[in-house]
């Protein structure tokens, strides 16, 4: 069989060097898309081969690599990492239609650098060894640190500066847990080993607690600062809000926080010294950050800040299903992750579009543009509707479950959340007809509605938030799946 | 006794001689030849040594011991050497002195291989003055160039100084012990660590060997020196001086003294976080490349000093792999500045500041092949994964956690994560600025050297694995040789 993964995971990457040798922006975007459209095209194949009943890790590739540290090359994916695959790989493409027109500088590094961040990120999710998983966590960060710093807005500098040094010692920390690990396995066994399910496996043989509630912090802290969770969160609205459209649309696809949550800390929860204590801080800064990130939405003038900082909300009930620990609401969780992808990206391209058309994206200053935007109007309406939790759409299914499960275990938690509900459909809903609707602004000069590249790839992914939200089994099976394993490992230990 | 088992150092002698010899009879335009020469002769010493590797013996009544470590250490100088004699042959051109530039380059690298081979306290000094008087004449190569000069001076001086500190600890541990063989040394330490001499024979040897390594607050003449001299020149200093310091503290310390440890452990502690830190942080602001490398090379010896605080096989061997590892990123960096400051100076002849950072302004476009592995180099010196640089932080600090000092593994993390912020510099400089000059052609034998050292430093990244293991073998000579 073929290594499908490794060829996911190596085809962005080599066509990004690829990109770089082009020489005008009429090559690189073809280069851009070729790559994409080749792994949309093997997730497809994928995803059709692959079984969402069992919780296994799947299209499974082992190599030694540094057989005297334990170190080999494993790749696999199960139910967590296959739909967050399938989110990377289905937005790429239409990204990059999404830029097809547009005009800027060095088009050859824009494109490799889209690419580049693809591969990575796929990469974290297929990684089942921790020195490959690390690489490339590393290597996601370098990207978006040049695409933040090139082309991004006018305090780009600090932006990018701030995400790097805040996510890079994060990771650092992380890496300090990942060497407990490493090393209280090693101990143990006497053989080095960096394997991931097998760390995983370990972990419950430690003796000491402390040990093992140290490794879990060190490993969560590296998770929690990439989701971004409160009070970790201060360097998203920067990054988000001065990055490029397809820079803000590169973070939002970076679910690699998340996804650390539920392969690596669930699994270890139920053993940590103190389960109860770990799922409390988890439970406090989910439910924060949807209360906090709400407030701090509503506050904002700036169009994409606000969607940044809703950004914040909507990830907070990652972390909160992950910590309600019943399979309904990890598996919600899992979606939220899903979901919020495909709402995000509409939202920062419809952020790109108006600013780019209109010069501002201030809220106060814009006004009408339903007029002169119907097109972006219909699938912004789409967006927004989804994004604040309407039945029918993905934001709906991923809340609903986070919500509703978390109940059973952590009510107090669910009823703080719950507050923020008033004030998400509030931020959106008035901003929507801040800006949107009412009166025409005619100071805001001739602005012309989003174009056919535009209006394609943006309709797709709004297809699919209408799609998903009527119909999430094609992902949420597996979701499911994984958490149900998850949750029996809990039950196992009386948790 | 198999004079064959000497056969890499004959090499190098030979070719030093001959290279004198020849270019006294040539004319300068065709001195270009004793480049060619050299770097053969180094490539033979090198295949000579990859094939005697796995041999052990001892030579001349034990004073000169083959073994894993020195081997290891031997192709560290030779491939350094190797690096410095093909960059060489660029910077040479049209140089009446060039056979003294290679004679020196080559007579330094027998002190540093003897150095590596020692097994008698006498003959490590006299290889360690071998190679240190070479390298003295080296930094001031420039005669008519102040800052080459002033560059040369203070190295003289200062190291000197550390040879007569070096000798007076020697005597100390002579006199107690009675011998200079440093097995029978590690033996008879039980004399040492009674009496006070002990601790004054390990300050003065701390202090020399903390010059030459270039350990904070031993480092002043680090920065000058590295930046006053010739580039090719700084690249043998960085690359391979400084390791011979490296194997001869490993020797003296680890090996000799082994009974001491209470009293030198923590010392290296300290001068480990002091020196990375203070490298990391002053490096930040350099606007000389040059200058900011010789900061960053004393991050790296701070680094790789860790070794001789955790002590465990793995961490030896981690710091013996690390040495390797900077041999090339190092060496490969500092013939990087040397091919920019040669397209500088041939742009313009009175250019006063040819390694100021401005001029790797748009490198990306001008010499890509030399951007591309400057790139490399540094990448690899931050320890982004993938490159040899990540492999060995990654044996090293995480043999540090595993022997408990996790605190020291948490500053060299974070130092890191500093050097990151310089090294991020170079990279911007180089393929994100504007620049509105025109594209040069690279001088080939810099290109040459730079490619060689850049393959390296993928290979050692990506195909660790025998070079850690072999890393580890040289370790376990240290650990059994100390038992």
């Amino acid at each position: 069989m073929m290594p499908i993964l490794s060829m996911i995971v190596l085809i962005p990457l080599i066509f990004a060097a690829l990109a770089l040798f082009t020489k005008t922006k009429e090559q690189a975007r073809v280069v851009a898309l070729a790559g994409t459209v080749i792994v949309l095209l093997l997730t497809v194949y994928m995803y059709f081969n692959f079984d969402s009943t069992i919780a296994d890790n799947q299209f499974e590739e082992l190599a030694q690599w540094v057989p005297s540290l334990g170190i080999t090359y494993h790749l696999g994916v199960d139910g967590i990492a296959m739909p967050l695959i399938l989110l990377n790989a289905i937005v790429l493409p239409l990204l990059v239609l999404f830029t097809w027109n547009d005009d800027r500088k060095s088009p050859n590094k824009f494109y490799a650098l889209i690419l580049a961040t693809e591969g990575a990120v796929i990469g974290v999710f297929t990684a089942l060894d921790f020195f490959l998983f690390y690489v490339f966590w590393e290597l996601t960060l370098i990207p978006l640190f040049f695409m933040v710093s090139i082309w991004g807005g006018p305090n780009k500098h600090k932006a990018a500066i701030k995400f790097f040094i805040y996510t890079h010692v994060a990771s650092l920390v992380m890496l300090l847990g990942i060497f407990g690990l490493y090393f209280a396995a090693w101990d143990m066994t006497g053989t080095p080993s960096l394997d991931i399910p097998y760390l995983i496996n370990q972990f419950q043989f430690i003796g000491s607690g402390l040990t093992k509630d140290m490794i879990f912090l060190a490993l969560l802290f590296g998770f929690i600062v990439k989701i971004p969770s409160f009070p970790f969160h201060s360097w998203l609205p920067d990054a988000y809000t001065e990055a490029p459209t397809a820079g803000s649309v590169l973070f939002v696809m970076l679910k690699i926080g998340g996804y650390g949550l539920f392969k690596v800390m669930l699994p270890m929860l139920p053993f940590t010294a103190s389960p109860n204590l770990m799922i409390t801080i988890m439970a406090v800064l989910g439910s924060v950050s949807v209360l906090y990130g709400a407030f701090l939405a509503l506050s904002q003038k700036d169009l994409k800040r606000m969607v940044a900082y809703s950004s914040v909300s909507h990830m907070g009930y990652v972390t909160l299903g992950a910590a309600g620990l019943v399979s309904l609401s990890v598996s919600g969780a899992m979606f939220q992750q899903f979901s919020h992808g495909l709402i995000m990206s509409i939202m920062f391209m419809s952020c790109g579009v108006i600013n780019s058309t209109t010069g501002t994206r201030i809220i106060n200053d814009l006004g009408g543009l339903a007029q002169k935007m119907p097109k972006l109007t219909v699938i912004m309406v789409l967006t927004f509707m989804a994004s604040l939790g309407l039945p029918g759409l993905t934001g709906f299914i991923a809340e609903v479950s986070v919500l509703a499960g978390s109940f059973v275990n952590l009510p107090m938690y669910v009823i703080i959340a719950l507050l923020a509900i008033v004030i998400t459909a509030a931020y959106h809903l008035w901003a929507l007809q801040r800006a949107m609707f009412g009166v025409y602004n005619a100071k805001l000069g001739t602005v012309t509605d989003i174009n056919v590249f535009q209006t394609f790839s943006m309709g797709v992914i709004a297809i699919l938030i209408l799609y998903f939200g009527l119909h999430p089994t094609p992902v949420f099976d597996m979701m499911m799946t994984n958490s149900e394993h998850i949750v029996s490992l809990m039950a196992t230990m009386g948790v | 006794m198999d004079i064959m088992l000497l056969a890499p150092e004959l090499a190098i002698v030979v070719t030093g001689l001959a290279v004198l010899l020849i270019g006294l009879f040539l004319p300068t335009d065709s001195k270009k030849v004793l480049g060619y020469l050299a770097s053969l002769g180094v490539l033979v010493a090198l295949a000579l040594t990859v094939s005697s590797l796995g041999t052990e013996a001892t030579l001349f009544n034990n004073t000169v011991t083959i073994d894993a470590l020195s081997q290891f250490f031997k192709i560290v100088f030779l491939v350094v050497s190797l690096l410095f004699a093909i960059a060489g042959i660029k910077y040479t051109e049209g140089h009446s002195n060039t056979e003294e530039f290679y004679a020196l380059g080559l007579f330094a690298t027998i002190g540093m291989m003897f150095v590596a081979s020692a097994n008698d306290l006498m003959l490590l000094f006299v290889a360690f003055e071998l190679a240190s008087l070479a390298t003295y004449a080296l930094a001031g190569f420039e005669k008519k160039n102040a800052k080459s000069l002033e560059a040369a001076m203070k190295y003289f001086i200062i190291g000197s100084l550390s040879a007569a500190l070096m000798l007076l600890g020697i005597s100390y541990v002579y006199g107690a012990t009675g011998t200079t063989s440093i097995p029978d040394i590690a033996a008879n330490s039980g004399v040492l660590v009674s009496s006070p001499m002990g601790i004054v024979a390990v300050v003065l040897l701390l202090a020399g060997f903390g010059f030459k390594i270039a350990l904070v607050p031993f480092h002043m003449w680090a920065p000058d020196t590295y930046q006053g001299s010739p580039s090719v020149v700084s690249a043998l200093l960085a690359a391979g001086s400084k390791k011979m310091g490296i194997v001869a503290a490993l020797k003296v310390f680890v090996v000799a003294l082994i009974a001491l440890k209470a009293d030198w452990q923590i010392a290296f502690a300290i001068l480990a976080v002091i020196t990375m830190t203070y490298g990391n942080v002053v490096a930040l602001k350099q606007t000389s490349v040059k200058r900011m490398l010789a900061y960053s090379s004393l991050a790296q010896a701070g680094y790789i000093t860790m070794a001789f605080v955790v002590l465990t096989p793995m961490a030896l061997g981690g710091g013996i792999f690390y040495a390797l590892s900077h041999g090339f990123m190092k060496a490969g960096a500092f013939i990087a500045t040397a091919a920019v400051g040669y397209m500088v100076l041939s742009e313009n002849k009175d250019s006063a500041d040819p390694d100021h950072i401005d001029n790797f302004r748009g490198l990306g476009k001008r010499m890509p092949i030399t951007a591309l592995c400057m790139t490399i180099f540094v990448f690899a010196l931050a320890g982004i994964p993938l490159t040899a640089g990540y492999m060995s932080k990654f044996v090293l600090f995480s043999s540090t956690i595993q022997s408990g000092f996790v605190w020291l593994a948490v500053i060299a993390i974070l130092n890191s994560a500093i050097s990151l912020g310089y090294y991020a510099k170079i990279v911007k400089y180089m393929y994100f600025l504007p620049t509105d000059s025109e594209k040069v052609s690279e001088p080939f034998p810099y290109t040459l050297a730079m490619i060689i050292a850049a393959v390296g430093v993928l290979v050692l990244g990506f195909w660790s694995e025998p070079f850690i293991h072999w890393a580890m073998e040289a370790a376990s000579v240290l650990i059994t040789g100390g038992m």
